[in-house]
């Protein structure tokens, strides 16, 4: 796919107006995650508020009960509310997914304008980096690091954002080559503009697109693996709520209270949904070749 | 053919520093752990003299290149060490596991390219709403935790069809009609997703290639619509199709050990997340190493099939 | 031995659905074309050349509709289905394109690309097939073709690769070649050496060719008759030095006017004021009148193409006679291109 840049003095900004908002957003798929994320991030602010019940409070009378008028989602193995741990449950995905990918984005990207604007040895030394961390499965590394520092919620985040920094770096170095190679940041040297200036003037900007689709996509995929993660217990413990760590739990009851099971798969389902459509959204509104109906 | 020898050759060889890279990456996870990883390991067992003992045992009282140079060349004789819990040979350990771990993925694998490929060719030759269909379906399918569509399978089959078990495992060798019951839902479950990849990266680099100029000479010279879709887009489109099933093979591996975990199959995921839990790292090291050097060598593979398939990949790779 | 013209169109149109409305980008073109000549279509970007001769091969895009009627040695193509066109397309009717880097592909050796174009349409095995290829790989001057038989496009050079590119089209000897600028990307030298070529191949096959340009020095070497497109329209077909001689349509005229030549002398090059029109909104009648200094209110109601005695054809309501001298410049001033944009 070809990418097109521009200088930073013809990058256009929004004007606000309802259809080149969703323009900017990408058309109809794009509009639709933001829309849901934002709904998954009130719910997920608002827990406390929305939850009817308490997420450790036990109904010992109503271990693994079908939904009910009060209890929509039904009850868990020990009995507790699932729509109020479900609700709660999403604090720990939203932050850990947004979390991480913000902390590899803070990492990844200056090492990724490191390698891709010094070029030389210093390119070719963090890649060989990053081509190592490459090298392992995602959610192998992330477990050996899990395995090393030992389970946890901030751990899982930590290791996830691990796992992301190359990534992150490799689309940044991407961005950064082709805008290097422009005839307008020649130009802008031979006026005499600091390196700084042309990163942040000429290679930011066109670096943007692509890393806010990447991250949407890698915010996407952070939630699955660290529902994964907890599934294994290997992330979030007992008794925080957290969807994977749901799953795992209910797994046994599968076949006898299935809703244990739905509900938490459902709403990791919805998140990860949003968040591609946005991606999908971004990489439309990015693409020059891309015109809104 | 002889450039071709050469790029297959060079890739191998390329492979070898970054399988010995890998190892000591591998190597160093035990000593990174915080605090004395023996009496991690050991737990409540960790009296002076089985510290003492397990510290000569795993060599950690010698300098850290010994360490490696000792481990590596136990490695390089197939002896990974013992298992100081079950004071099983880690070697044979991860004989019995692998075979489980490889039937899953390579399975998996063969039926997610078996499926995403050519439903990726026929949406790209239909136009319109087969094409907005599909990448609903595509979408709608990435979304989906394959865990959880693994847990949501077993809820189809075993509780309200109980037509397959939940868990369980027989060897290939030992069974074939049983370990393909035991087998069955695990690789649906992993290829589902991968085939939603597949079918999507097959349709966008066909597309892509339909769109190329060559095409319309192709069309020109009077060659039926199948020889220019079959024979021409397909191997042009091969390059990211065959690039994204490397990459994608490494997803895999990783949602194996999910899987293998949810369906108990004796694999090597189930092994290392046992062992960490365990605090057993030993194995975890063992383990971990196997999964990376499979994965490495799928890349390999997937680099030479590359080469092969398009030939400006190998004067590339000259350089 | 038949003296039915190998190639007619008779009221050729074609129009394409676009979201801006219908685009009208060819319209009502009528020509014949004799077996064994050497027929060059020029005309700026976006006339409708390329067009033209894509709805001939039938290799439009599914949103562009063609009317009137396009007879292929009698035979009314549009009554042709699919397979019926493509047995024609490689075999009966070759086109080549203008860039020979794009036209092969490139996961192929170019002796297979000749080949299969010779089992696509002749019941022969792979050997023999193969064996054509080289000969005729080395007909159009590849050298040591053996060697070279498997390489991929990417190790030949651009003069090659339109070689290659000639030995497909023309592998099952085909009636009638459309060429479509087939040296535009190429230098200037090797132009030379492809046209030196065409005529070679055009001698010793009888092939017809219609040579699509906006090259006019490139036409006038090849051609024995030209013809000028303008926004859709065919307005003038005569002999090649008939026409550079004496040009009847203005835009004709205005655009031989424009070649630079020494007796221009300092100052500004004279340019043909104005634009081309917008053929989603086509005016009626003679697309040129808006800019056309000698138009007329009758020039409204379409002029047809009128052929005179001499075979010489103008579709101007224009008295021929009143009109000044031909302009100055010749054929044999230096290769001259028009300036515009996009695609037929």
């Amino acid at each position: 796919m070809s990418q097109a840049t521009v200088s930073r003095d013809t990058v256009q900004r929004g004007t606000g107006r309802r259809g080149a908002l969703a323009r900017r957003l990408g058309g109809r798929e794009g509009v639709a995650g933001w829309a849901i994320l934002a709904v998954l991030v009130l719910i997920a602010v608002l827990a406390p508020v929305l939850a009817p019940h308490g997420v450790n409070t036990i109904d010992d009378s109503r271990i693994l009960a079908g939904p009910d008028l009060s209890h929509p989602f039904g009850y868990d193995d020990l009995g507790r509310d699932l729509l109020s741990r479900v609700l709660y449950a999403y604090r720990v995905s939203l932050g850990i997914s947004i979390g991480s990918v913000l902390l590899a984005m803070v990492v990844g990207i200056p090492v990724g304008v490191l390698a891709g604007y010094a070029g030389g040895w210093t390119d070719m030394l963090l890649m060989r980096g990053i081509d190592l961390l490459l090298a392992f499965p995602a959610l192998l590394l992330a477990i050996s690091l899990i395995a090393i520092l030992g389970p946890g919620t901030l751990v899982a985040l930590i290791a996830i954002a691990v796992i992301y920094v190359p990534i992150m770096a490799r689309v940044v170095r991407s961005s950064v080559l082709v805008v290097r190679g422009q005839p307008y940041v020649t130009g802008a040297r031979a006026r005499g503009a600091t390196h700084l200036a042309i990163i942040r003037g000429h290679v930011l900007p066109n670096a943007i697109g692509p890393v806010l689709v990447q991250a949407s996509v890698l915010m996407a995929f952070a939630i699955v693996i660290e529902a994964a993660l907890s599934f294994l217990g290997l992330g979030s413990q007992p008794p925080t709520p957290e969807l994977g760590l749901m799953l795992a739990e209910g797994n046994d009851y599968v076949t006898t209270a299935p809703w244990v099971e739905v509900f938490p798969g459902l709403a990791i389902a919805v998140t990860v949904l949003a968040f591609n459509l946005i991606g999908d959204g971004l990489r439309r509104s990015f693409d020059p070749n891309w015109i809104a109906r | 053919m002889n450039a071709r020898l050469g790029y297959v050759v060079r890739r191998i060889l390329l492979t070898i520093p970054v399988l010995f890279v890998t190892s000591v990456f591998v190597f160093l996870l035990i000593r990174l752990v915080p605090g004395d990883p023996v009496r991690t390991m050991l737990g409540m067992r960790a009296t002076p003299q089985n510290v003492a003992t397990v510290r000569a045992q795993l060599g950690l009282d010698h300098s850290l290149p010994e360490q490696y140079w000792d481990w590596l060349r136990g490695a390089l004789h197939g002896d990974l060490g013992t298992d100081f819990v079950s004071h099983e040979q880690i070697t044979s350990l991860l004989g019995q596991a692998l075979p489980v771990t490889l039937e899953l993925t390579v399975l998996a694998m063969l039926l997610a390219l078996l499926v995403g490929v050519p439903v990726g060719v026929l949406v790209a030759a239909r136009a319109g709403w087969v094409r907005r269909i599909s990448s609903g379906f595509v979408i709608a399918a990435i979304s989906i935790p394959d865990f959880w569509l693994g847990i949501m399978l077993v809820l189809l089959f075993t509780g309200a069809l109980r037509a397959l078990p939940p868990t369980g495992w027989v060897p290939l060798t030992q069974d074939p009609v049983q370990n393909l019951r035991f087998i069955i839902l695990p690789v649906v479950t992993l290829a589902a997703g991968q085939s939603a990849y597949l079918l999507r990266t097959t349709s966008a680099a066909m597309l892509g290639t339909l769109g190329e100029p060559y095409v319309a000479f192709l069309r020109a010279k009077g060659l039926r619509q199948r020889s220019v879709i079959y024979l021409h887009a397909l191997r042009n489109a091969s390059g990211p199709i065959v690039t994204v099933t490397g990459i994608q093979f490494g997803v895999l591996l990783g949602g194996a050990i999910v899987i293998e975990n949810l369906f108990a199959l004796p694999g090597v995921g189930t092994l290392v997340v046992t062992a960490i839990n365990a605090r057993d790292y030993v194995v975890v090291q063992g383990g971990v190493l196997v999964i990376a050097f499979l994965f490495i060598g799928v890349n390999l593979v997937t680099d030479i099939v590359h080469g092969l398939l398009d030939p400006r990949v190998v004067e590339a790779g000259a350089r | 031995m038949t003296s039915q013209p190998l190639l007619e169109f008779r009221n050729a149109s074609v129009d394409y659905a676009t979201s801006g409305g219908t685009l009208s980008a060819v319209r009502d073109v009528t020509l014949t074309l004799a077996a064994g000549e050497t027929f060059g279509l020029v005309g700026e970007s976006g006339c409708g050349k390329t067009t033209l001769s894509m709805a001939l091969m039938g290799l439009l895009p599914p949103a562009a509709r063609v009317s009137g009627e396009i007879l292929f040695r009698g035979a009314s193509l549009g009554t042709l289905a699919e397979p019926a066109r493509r047995e024609l397309r490689g075999n009966q009717i070759s086109m080549i394109f203008q860039d020979p880097a794009t036209s092969l592909d490139p996961t192929f050796g170019v002796g297979f690309q000749v080949a299969e174009t010779i089992r696509a349409h002749r019941d022969v095995s792979r050997k023999q097939a193969k064996a054509r290829a080289l000969r005729l790989l080395a007909e159009v001057g590849i050298p040591d073709a053996a060697a070279r038989y498997a390489d991929p496009p990417h190790r030949l050079s651009g003069g090659m690769r339109q070689r290659v590119v000639l030995a497909a089209a023309l592998a099952n000897e085909p009636a009638l070649l459309l060429a479509d600028e087939p040296t535009t990307a190429l230098d200037v030298t090797i132009q030379a050496q492809i046209l030196d070529l065409l005529a070679d191949l055009q001698r010793d096959h009888g092939t017809t060719i219609l040579l699509i340009g906006h090259d006019l020095g490139v036409i006038a070497q090849v051609c024995d008759r030209v013809g000028v497109m303008y926004a859709g329209q065919l307005v003038e077909v005569a002999a090649t030095a008939e026409l550079f001689a004496a040009p009847k349509h203005p835009y004709t005229r205005a655009l031989l006017g424009a070649l630079p030549t020494r007796a221009h002398g300092p100052g500004r090059l004279p340019v043909i004021p104005g634009q081309v029109p917008d053929l989603t909104r086509p005016p009626a009648g003679c697309r040129f009148k808006d800019r056309c200094p000698a138009a007329m209110n009758v020039c409204d109601t379409g002029p047809a193409l009128v052929t005179g005695a001499d075979g010489h054809a103008v579709a101007c309501w224009l008295d021929p006679a009143a009109d000044g001298p031909a302009p100055e410049g010749s054929a044999t001033a230096a290769p001259v291109t028009l300036e515009g944009g996009g695609d037929d």
